[in-house]
């Protein structure tokens, strides 16, 4: 037992604001009671849940990929170097396995959402990620150019793809869904692309982008599965798109959904000389429509790799940058592009994505639908979210690091007559309670009896992003982890998955057409429960049990 | 710049109208490819099978494989990188000479004829071998030839894959991508990863006499290597874990036989597209998998005490 005295405590999931009271936690979990143990004092320090991720990639066939791209990379950022209890590993722009436990455990994260995965490589993504100690995980499968089940949405045969949804989230031992570039990235198998929700997608008449959208979220919702779609919309990064983006949001009106980075999805003008932020009109709509939920995607100065499932988006990016280009295409589901990139200050582009990606989190108004993300690697890396932290509590340091942009960013953006702090309060909402309410995991984020004692106290400090950077103690599961910047344990994460239902007869209505599609055997696609190391399924919504894992 | 532009077996399968295998002899080396993945297949974009697909061959020599290609195209030894240089020229209309194109063995009217080719095609891919990635040029040739794959997507879709061997190489490559960031030639002795392909490669560092012990794990460098590696391997205590004896066994001090994976241990091996598959044992062994004995190796070595003390957890830059 442990009791932990004295600290200012941000729990916005109890909505306690900066309030001074002990914590007390047993057997991994806050307890109402404490009989004896060490006793921890906190006072003058900020205690809060530890952070949840809702959006990154950190396990894989693609990270992998970029791993292998940036071998540069590595050689220069810090190293961890191995003891008898921990493993060595690399930071940087595509972090090691155990670099990256210890690196999220290490700011004071606790839970991360690994979010694209292709249910054929799922069994890689879980090797790697039983390679992340610490931090609890989750994965999201990429079916939104799933050619067996847009082959059923052209045959209108929609409630049979629902059934095959459900059966390939349990193939891949998954927790949900993740759209990317819908329709577009089926296109880029020839080479093509679908940027609206009216193009045409290579090879189907009769469905398009905006199809699949809004039947998958529908799906989503009947499956009852806890985290909404998890969309990637189309048209990523193109100047202009903010249409495409308002147009996938009204689609969207009626369903639950997640819109990941939309940072990348905010932008108006129609060329790359004149793109400029239009966070604000996004923001507005995005306010008054409480269907939704969003990370930012926010982009920070410096090298990273870029890594998606959008392929064509990256054939681009490749084609604007000359660096290095990575592409794997997968076959029936999905894509997967890498090219390193750098953001600049002085590049207007660059400057525009940086303040759109401070604008939403501050101008979206309600911090339990917008969260904090960099889309890492792929805005820049996690490690770094000390800093966008501090960019949202000090309007000052915001207008000093405006300094730096291009004068002609002027009317480009909004951020400068943005005066918003964010407070302690927004913080923890946004980087914790609010990622772990739209996951569904209702015992994370949050510092209630009974919840899971993952919590991150912090010095306080400020300099936030010092404060951030360097928790005096993290907390997993009611273990010290980290203690004043030492890792003291290195505990193995859960993985949370769900299993939808389907009827037991979908094999044998899929095995035809998995075998016309696939070249591997059916009976050896799906990923088998014993690989999943301390695998704990949640429930679905309309399954019996209450909330709360089971095994 | 180039880069690796590549897709899963599959899409070979289903999509691909124009294949190229360059410095490759599948028919000897990947007997069920063909069948399997590229030439054979039928599919909803390619209902004819190999009728829908134009196959093209380019190696120093004509072997079993021309029999399975369309067209043989016979590159001069070690010209694969002038030739590769040559297409990517040719593809952007750039000029090239009369005498450099003769240099490869080839007319410029042969490899006009065969950019017409790939770029009328809907889907391209090429497939290379230790034929190009082995001999003059190495990687540079590998290089060239990805780079090419990568240009021609201005033009059509168009992918590029190495045909890999030795069972799992695939999967060491992968494992050690994501725990140490490199796929081989890494050392570990200064406590975390440091790579440098021709310094820490296998075959450099036994050459070089760098080790005071090697343990080899399903692979038979006694069989390949050069002979000062080899002599130096005889020197050093050598530990074989392999389901046969090989020749490294015979100058090994240690060979414990292991259950074959695949056959009698399970596990997962690595295509060569990166697909993961499980490894389901058909029968069952007397023997341990190599799995079991590393781990209980690394349990003992765990009760000595650790010969790296006084490290720091972390150093932020790199010496």
């Amino acid at each position: 037992m442990l009791r932990i005295t004295g600290g200012t405590i941000y729990d916005p999931a109890n909505g306690i604001n900066g309030e001074v009271r002990d914590l007390y936690i047993a057997d991994g979990k806050f307890s109402s009671k404490f009989d004896a143990g060490r006793t921890i004092d906190a006072t003058g320090m900020v205690i809060m849940p530890g952070g949840v991720d809702v959006h990154t990639h950190v396990a894989g066939g693609s990270i992998n990929f970029g791993r292998a791209r940036t071998p540069e990379d590595h050689r220069r950022t810090h190293a961890f170097i191995r003891s008898k209890t921990r493993r060595s590993g690399l930071g940087g722009m595509a972090p090691t396995t155990f670099a990256t436990g210890y690196l999220y455990a290490g700011m004071g994260w606790t839970t991360v959402n690994e979010a694209a995965v292709p249910v054929l490589s799922a069994r890689h993504t879980h090797e790697e990620l039983n390679d992340i100690p610490i931090v609890d995980k989750s994965s999201l499968v990429l079916l939104a150019n799933n050619e067996i089940i847009l082959d059923l949405l052209e045959e209108g045969e929609d409630e049979r793809a629902k059934q095959i949804m459900a059966w390939y989230i349990w193939a891949a031992k998954s927790y949900g869904v993740k759209a990317v570039n819908p329709g577009g990235v089926a296109s880029w198998k020839y080479g093509n692309d679908s940027k609206h929700l009216t193009s045409k997608i290579s090879g189907y008449d009769h469905i398009t982008p905006g199809t699949i959208v809004t039947k998958y979220a529908k799906m989503i919702d009947e499956l009852g599965i806890p985290h909404p779609l998890h969309l990637h919309c189309n048209n990523l990064g193109a100047p202009g798109n903010v249409e495409t983006t308002l147009e996938t949001m009204r689609h969207l009106e009626g369903s639950r959904a997640h819109f990941a980075h939309l940072q990348y999805h905010a932008y108006g003008g129609d060329d790359w000389g004149n793109m400029r932020s239009e966070a604000a009109r996004l923001a507005e709509y995005f306010n008054a429509h409480t269907n939704m939920t969003t990370d930012a995607g926010a982009v920070l100065f410096g090298d990273t790799v870029t890594i998606t499932a959008d392929g064509p988006w990256q054939h681009l990016l490749y084609k604007l940058t000359g660096r290095k280009w990575g592409n794997l295409d997968v076959e029936n589901e999905t894509g997967c592009g890498i090219v390193p990139y750098t953001y600049r200050p002085s590049n207007l582009v660059n400057a525009v994505q940086w303040a759109v990606g401070l604008e939403l989190l501050l101008l979206i108004n309600d911090p339990w639908r917008v969260f904090l993300s960099t889309d890492h690697p792929n805005g820049a890396c996690f490690w770094r979210y000390p800093e966008i932290i501090q960019l949202l509590m000090c309007a000052d340091y915001r207008n000093e690091c405006m300094a730096n942009l291009p004068l002609n960013i002027k009317n480009k953006i909004s951020l400068p007559e943005i005066s918003r702090e964010y407070t302690l309060y927004e913080i923890a909402t946004i980087t914790s309670a609010g990622p772990a309410r739209s996951l569904g995991l209702k015992h994370k984020g949050n510092l209630g009896i009974g919840k899971d004692a993952d919590l991150v106290i912090y010095h306080q400090d400020k300099d936030i992003a010092r404060m951030f950077g360097h928790p005096r103690y993290v907390f997993k599961g009611g273990e010290i982890v980290i203690e004043e910047g030492d890792i003291r344990e290195t505990p193995d994460g859960k993985e949370y998955l769900i299993q939808p239902f389907y009827e037991p007869d979908i094999d044998e209505f899929l095995r035809p057409r998995f075998e016309d599609r696939y070249c591997m055997s059916f009976e050896n696609y799906p990923v088998e429960m014993e690989r999943i190391e301390h695998a704990q399924i949640q429930k679905c919504t309309g399954d019996d049990a209450e909330d709360g894992d089971s095994q | 710049m180039g880069g690796k532009v590549t897709c899963t077996l599959g899409e070979v399968k289903n999509r691909a109208d124009f294949i190229v295998y360059w410095g490759g002899n599948p028919a000897e080396c990947h007997p069920r490819h063909f069948t399997k993945y590229t030439l054979m297949q039928k599919s909803k974009f390619l209902p004819r099978g190999r009728k829908d697909r134009t196959v093209v061959l380019v190696d120093i020599r004509e072997t079993k494989s021309a029999k399975a290609a369309d067209h043989f195209l016979q590159v001069r030894p070690g010209k694969d990188f002038e030739l590769l240089t040559i297409l990517r020229a040719l593809i952007k209309d750039q000029k090239v000479s009369e005498e450099q194109v003769a240099e490869t063995g080839l007319s410029l009217e042969v490899l006009k004829d065969l950019i017409e080719k790939m770029k009328a095609a809907k889907f391209g891919v090429m497939f290379f071998g230790m034929g190009l990635s082995m001999t003059r040029g190495k990687h540079m040739n590998a290089a060239a030839l990805l780079t090419l794959a990568a240009e021609m997507n201005a033009f059509t879709k168009f992918v590029a894959m190495p045909m890999r061997g030795h069972g799992n190489v695939t999967g060491a490559d992968v494992i050690m991508r994501w725990q140490t960031g490199y796929p081989f030639g890494i050392s570990l002795n200064r406590g975390y990863p440091r790579y440098n392909p021709g310094e820490f490669s296998t075959v450099d560092v036994l050459v070089r006499g760098d080790t005071d012990c090697a343990f080899i794990i399903g692979a038979d460098p006694g069989a390949t290597m050069p002979k000062p590696a080899i002599d130096h391997l005889a020197k050093v205590p050598t530990i074989v874990l392999d389901p046969h004896v090989t020749h490294t066994s015979r100058l090994s001090r240690v060979h414990i036989t292991t259950a074959p994976a695949g056959i009698a241990a399970p596990g997962t091996g690595y295509r060569m597209d990166e697909v993961p598959m499980p490894l389901k044992p058909a029968l069952q062994s007397p023997y341990p998998s190599d799995e079991e004995v590393v781990r209980r190796i690394r349990e003992t070595i765990a009760l000595r005490p650790d010969w790296m003390t006084n490290q720091p957890q972390m150093i932020e830059a790199q010496i």
